[in-house]
């Protein structure tokens, strides 16, 4: 048995030592490899030996298998060396095409945020889309029929309460969240609520009924207008990069008093001036001030001992500013033109 | 709201230096932004006076003729077609480059063989009114002076927002504004002259009528003046007034007219000027339900007692605060008027404007809560200018002033020691004094106190817009300029911030999704119409309605995101082969929810909750399949690997879905969303080209699972090796692979795993069979399992599967 693996090596080798192609050596590689082949048919006989020699002749067929096949492959690289227009390989082809998928703009630009503001240590507040008339405007400061309420467009619930009247809306604003917050986790409140806002208007390129904001709010003692300003820097900053300048100026919101819009220098043009900013250097990017008594009174705190600051901004228009999107329906498209994007 | 600097400056001395762009960032930085900045003097770029030196016929058109022109710096030849041209006369020259109002390039031409350097201008060119029947001939004209310097337009207007002014009606006019300026560029604002009119001009025997006034609720109308002025000429203001009016935008009517609009312009109070021969009597009431009024502006309004009018003895001659009605008005046959000037209840005429569709200029400042005080100033601002500009008018009665009891003056005690805690920065008592004083309010020091100040709030702050310590804040920080106050770090006490895990969750199943499964994330409208919801069975009168839609498609509140998903397939079918979307979004239900109205009452909101729902679609009869394979992974990732996930058969209705194609998602025994296809009808119905298939989930059961990560525990590698044993069988189409997994699962413990290998149906097995192929792995935890053991194991499942479901084994 022996003999015969070690006379099989000797011949399949010197074979292949003069092959000239490719098919005489696939032909020695049936010959001898294959499932009826030369080695298969000597290996069959084992099975009648005696276990020590079953063993060390099992060993042997191994042996001399693998350095077959070693050889044959070497044979087989060497012939193909010349050969090369035949077995280019272009290196430069894609490799298989693989699937992905996409997060919309607005995921991706609220998680950024998200991750600015939790990582100075604000949470996350959650607060209800279709909300109450009171949480969205009176606890506001924002008792009905104020003018203010012009600001917003509503849609308000086709429902009425026992006065006759409609008591609940499409938030228009995530400041809704604001009270809830405060009821729910009291003073100090760090905080922050992005989410679905609504409008009660036509939609076109720059108007859209349904989008985004985030609010963020800071209520504890001795909480100044200074460092509102902080705050407000250090998120210009994180989005628009250190050279980043926060400029304030007086816009009234009802519910917070001083009241200010909150505005960063271009980061298109850096403050020199272009269509983006109409212009002035400057981007509106949303609303702020110190926290209205009325509503810390709302929100069960004493204005007396406690003091705040909030802020709000559209996650949408920070998300067209990032990405130059200028039309915003794109967003609630569902066209995967534009997702893929992202 | 327009406003004229040139007016402004009638009331606030704005230095030279400053140029209208510097004006108007302060006003932003300070007061409101200013949205726009129009010179009235580049209106006319380019276009000069030139004196026309000599006229020649053109040899090659009779109609032309070519004019020598001099405008000042150069002589320019002009081919010309208007007839009344002759030297010596002055007239507007276009020079080359200048771009006319209507748009047009005014080119260096060649007309008929001569050249031409500009154009001589007519009227009606120019914007300037309809004449074009020769060229514009000026007067008293400088040779080679701009055009505007010479027609005096060096106005510069500025536009603000009202909506930005919604808190302030005092600034709805020039002297409001003004005001302002004087406060933030720290110049002098001048007093606004009014004098003191007495109807009778100090004759005590003169005879004047009284007029006969009723206010029925002076809640609604806190103040009433009103005059009667007999032989009034109507007539075209005189031109100051007429250009003031159209340089802020207002049409000039005629004299009185133009004057009450004047009056509200500059000052903010308006009024209103009825026909006095029909005003016999004037009655304030609330106008009866259904009472008609033909309004000025040509429409006749319907009202209701929500609608309080201003009427004679029989009917509505105006709506308070908003509009006059036709038959009252003043016409150019009116001699004899009634002047009103009055303050509305700002919480009613809102009403009433919105319940009527109609703002005004009126309207827009008595909701914003007007001074009582400023009505007066009003009538006697009016009164003099009718006198002035209509000399041969008359006072004909008493002045009616019909007034709330005088509203309490307020009173504010102001700490600076406050302030500076509230802005982080020390502001001076004179500093503060200063800035308050300019803007009208009445500091009373307090000797004992450094830091106490008592402040009186002046009428036209008092109505509504300044009432607490944080409101006169603003007022000093904004004039100052809140850029001056500096940045403060705070100091916060150092704690990790509160996980919000509903959220932490949304983004990691976002994240699963679009990352491990190539789903593309949508955002759709949390709106839906009936129309839709119809195609595809659902009962919508269950849905929350909006009281006002936008449109008929969006009408009803979303229950569940496949209406939206459906309509994203349509929106991209034909650019894609496949599609693979996702939407994690919120649905509101009809029935009580977890948030309460109001923290004291125990009315709750409707239900809302998030849910995570995924459309597949392509042409491919994988798509259940591939569906059922993202929601495996998909909960597998989520949960850590710690769910077993199972599809069930459902009679649960889902309206999209195809009656065979459809299960619900079992994980752990307990339903958490289904998996279905859509029926080809419904599709169809839709407009989809291509199979889909939709998966719901709901995101809290999701939420709930996503806490399983948390028990994730490491087991032993088994130290004995498994066997494996291969089982195939034909049963019937109708015994689902669940059950039958289930029973070899549950067969013995030493069943490790089943795992299904191979689906096969085909005519050879027989009507309704299929043939189901296992690997059946068997394992100890304690020893090395012998093949007699498993026989045995496998002899024994073999019989219950075919006692169970009449299987039928096959060899391999």
């Amino acid at each position: 048995m022996k003999n015969k693996l070690q006379e099989l090596k000797k011949e399949v080798l010197s074979q292949i030592e003069n092959i000239k192609n490719n098919e005489l050596l696939h032909e020695i590689e049936n010959k001898y490899l294959g499932r009826q082949g030369e080695l298969g048919v000597i290996l069959k006989n084992i099975k009648d030996l005696g276990d020590e020699a079953r063993r060390e002749a099992g060993q042997i067929a191994n042996e001399v298998r693998t350095e077959i096949v070693s050889k044959i492959e070497a044979a087989k690289k060497a012939l193909n060396k010349d050969q090369s227009v035949e077995n280019l390989v272009d290196v430069t082809l894609p490799g298989a095409s693989m699937k992905r998928g996409h997060l919309s703009p607005l995921t991706v630009v609220q998680k950024e945020m998200e991750d600015i503001m939790t990582s100075m240590g604000f949470i996350v507040l959650d607060g209800p889309e279709l909300e109450s008339d009171y949480y969205n405007f009176e606890a506001m400061n924002i008792p009905p029929h104020h003018p203010a309420r012009d600001m917003q467009d509503t849609f308000y619930i086709d429902k009425k309460n026992k006065d006759g009247e409609y008591d609940m809306v499409l938030r228009t604003h995530t400041s809704s969240v604001q009270v809830r917050a405060m009821q729910k986790h009291g003073a100090p409140l760090y905080g922050i609520a992005p989410g679905r806002t609504y409008r009660c208007e036509a939609t076109d390129v720059r108007h859209e009924h349904t989008f985004y904001q985030m609010e963020g709010l800071v209520v504890d003692k001795d909480i100044n207008f200074g460092h509102l300003k902080y705050i407000l820097e250090l998120i210009g900053k994180k989005l628009y990069g250190p050279e980043t300048k926060l400029r304030m100026r007086p816009k009234f919101y009802p519910f917070v008093e001083p009241g200010s819009n909150m505005e960063y220098t271009c980061f298109l043009c850096e403050g020199k001036g272009c269509r983006v900013c109409k212009h002035t250097g400057w981007l509106e990017i949303g609303g702020c001030g110190m926290i209205h008594p009325e509503v810390l009174k709302a929100g069960g705190i004493d204005p007396e001992v406690y003091s705040g600051f909030a802020f709000g901004f559209g996650l949408t228009r920070l998300a067209m500013l990032k990405y130059k999107i200028d039309d915003v329906r794109l967003f609630n498209s569902g066209d995967l033109r534009f997702i893929e994007q992202f | 709201m327009l406003l004229s600097l040139n007016w402004l400056k009638e009331y606030v001395n704005i230095p030279k230096s400053l140029s209208a762009e510097e004006l108007a960032e302060k006003m932003t930085l300070h007061t409101v932004e200013v949205e726009g900045i129009e010179k009235e003097g580049e209106k006319f770029k380019g276009i000069v006076v030139g004196e026309i030196l000599e006229v020649k016929k053109h040899g090659n058109a009779t109609h032309l003729q070519i004019a020598e022109v001099n405008i000042g710096k150069t002589k320019l030849t002009i081919v010309c077609g208007a007839p009344n041209i002759a030297p010596g006369q002055l007239v507007p020259v276009a020079t080359v480059g200048t771009i006319m109002p209507g748009g047009m390039e005014i080119k260096e031409a060649e007309i008929r063989g001569e050249k031409s350097f500009g154009m001589l201008c007519a009227e009606d060119e120019l914007g300037l009114g309809t004449d074009h029947s020769g060229i514009m001939i000026l007067e008293k004209a400088k040779i080679g002076q701009s055009l505007a310097e010479y027609l005096k337009l060096d106005d510069i207007i500025l536009e603000v927002d009202n909506k930005s002014l919604s808190n302030r009606p005092d600034l709805f006019s020039h002297y409001g504004i003004a005001r302002e300026i004087s406060a933030f560029l720290d110049v002098k604002l001048n007093e606004l002259k009014l004098k003191k009119i007495k109807a009778d001009h100090g004759d005590k025997h003169a005879k004047l009528e009284k007029l006969d006034v009723k206010i029925e609720d002076k809640n609604l109308c806190p103040r009433y003046m009103a005059v009667k002025i007999n032989g009034v000429k109507i007539a075209d203001s005189p031109a100051w007034l007429q250009k003031k009016l159209i340089s802020v935008g207002a049409k000039p009517i005629n004299n009185i007219v133009d004057i009450t609009n004047y009056v509200m312009l500059s000052i903010g109070q308006p009024l209103h000027a009825f026909n006095a021969d029909v005003a016999d009597k004037i009655i304030v009431r609330p106008a009866k339900n259904e009472e008609l009024i033909d309004c000025l502006d040509n429409k006749e309004r319907k009202l209701n007692n929500s609608n309080l009018v201003i009427a004679n003895g029989e009917k509505a001659m105006a709506i308070a605060g908003m509009i006059g009605g036709k038959f009252s008005s003043v016409t150019a046959e009116t001699e004899n008027i009634i002047i009103e000037a009055a303050t509305f209840n700002a919480y009613s005429v809102r009403k009433s404007s919105g319940a009527l569709t109609l703002r005004t200029d009126a309207s827009v400042r008595f909701e914003k809560a007007l001074d009582v005080n400023l009505a007066e100033d009003g009538l006697m601002l009016a009164i003099e200018l009718i006198l002035e500009i209509c000399p041969e008018a008359k006072i004909a009665s008493e002045i009616t002033d019909i007034k709330q009891d005088a509203p309490e003056i307020k009173e504010i005690t102001f700490d600076l020691n406050w302030l500076e805690k509230l802005s982080g920065n020390k502001i001076e008592k004179k500093k503060a004094t200063e800035i308050l004083s300019k803007l009208g309010f009445i500091i009373n020091a307090d000797p004992e106190s450094d830091n106490i100040l008592n402040i009186i709030i002046p009428s036209w702050r008092a109505t509504k817009d300044i009432k607490i310590k944080e409101d006169l804040a603003e007022e000093i920080m904004r004039i100052i300029g809140y850029d001056d106050f500096p940045i403060q770090v705070p100091f916060i006490k150092m704690a990790p911030a509160e996980t919000n895990r509903d959220r932490m969750i949304e983004r990691k199943i976002k994240d699963i999704l679009s990352k491990e499964n190539a789903l593309s994330e949508v955002y759709n409208y949390s709106f839906v119409g009936e129309d839709d919801l119809k195609k595809i069975n659902m009962d919508f009168s269950t849905y929350i309605k909006l009281a006002n839609p936008i449109s008929k498609q969006h009408t009803l509140m979303r229950q569940n995101l496949s209406l939206g998903l459906i309509n994203n397939i349509k929106t991209n079918q034909y650019k894609y082969d496949d599609l693979a979307l996702f939407e994690v979004g919120t649905i509101f239900l009809n029935v009580p929810g977890e948030f309460k109205k109001h923290n004291s009452s125990e009315e709750t909101l409707p239900h809302q909750e998030k849910m995570v729902s995924i459309a597949l679609a392509g042409n491919n009869d994988q798509l259940f399949s591939q569906g059922k394979s993202i929601v495996t992974n998909f909960l597998m990732s989520l949960t850590d690997l710690s769910v077993d996930v199972a599809f069930l058969p459902t009679d649960l209705i889902i309206g999209y879905a195809d009656a065979t194609e459809k299960a619900v998602i079992n994980v752990n025994g307990k339903n958490i969303g289904t998996i279905a296809k859509i029926d080809a009808n419904i599709g169809k119905s839709f407009g989809l080209k291509k199979d889909a298939v939709i998966i719901e989930m709901d995101f809290k059961d999701l939420l709930l699972l996503s806490f399983l990560e948390n028990n994730k525990k490491y087991n032993d590698i088994p130290k004995f090796p498994p066997m494996v044993r291969d089982l195939a069988f034909v049963i019937d189409q109708k015994i689902l692979y669940n059950d039958i997994r289930n029973e070899i699962k549950n067969f013995h413990e030493l069943i490790k795993s089943v795992d299904l290998f191979d689906v096969y149906v085909g005519k050879n097995l027989g009507e309704d069979k299929k043939n189901l192929a296992f690997h059946i792995i068997y394992q100890s935890n304690d020893r090395t399992l012998t093949t007699e053991e498993i026989d045995e194991i496998q002899k024994n499942l073999i019989e219950n599967l075919e006692k169970r479901f009449e299987a039928q084994i096959r060899n391999f």
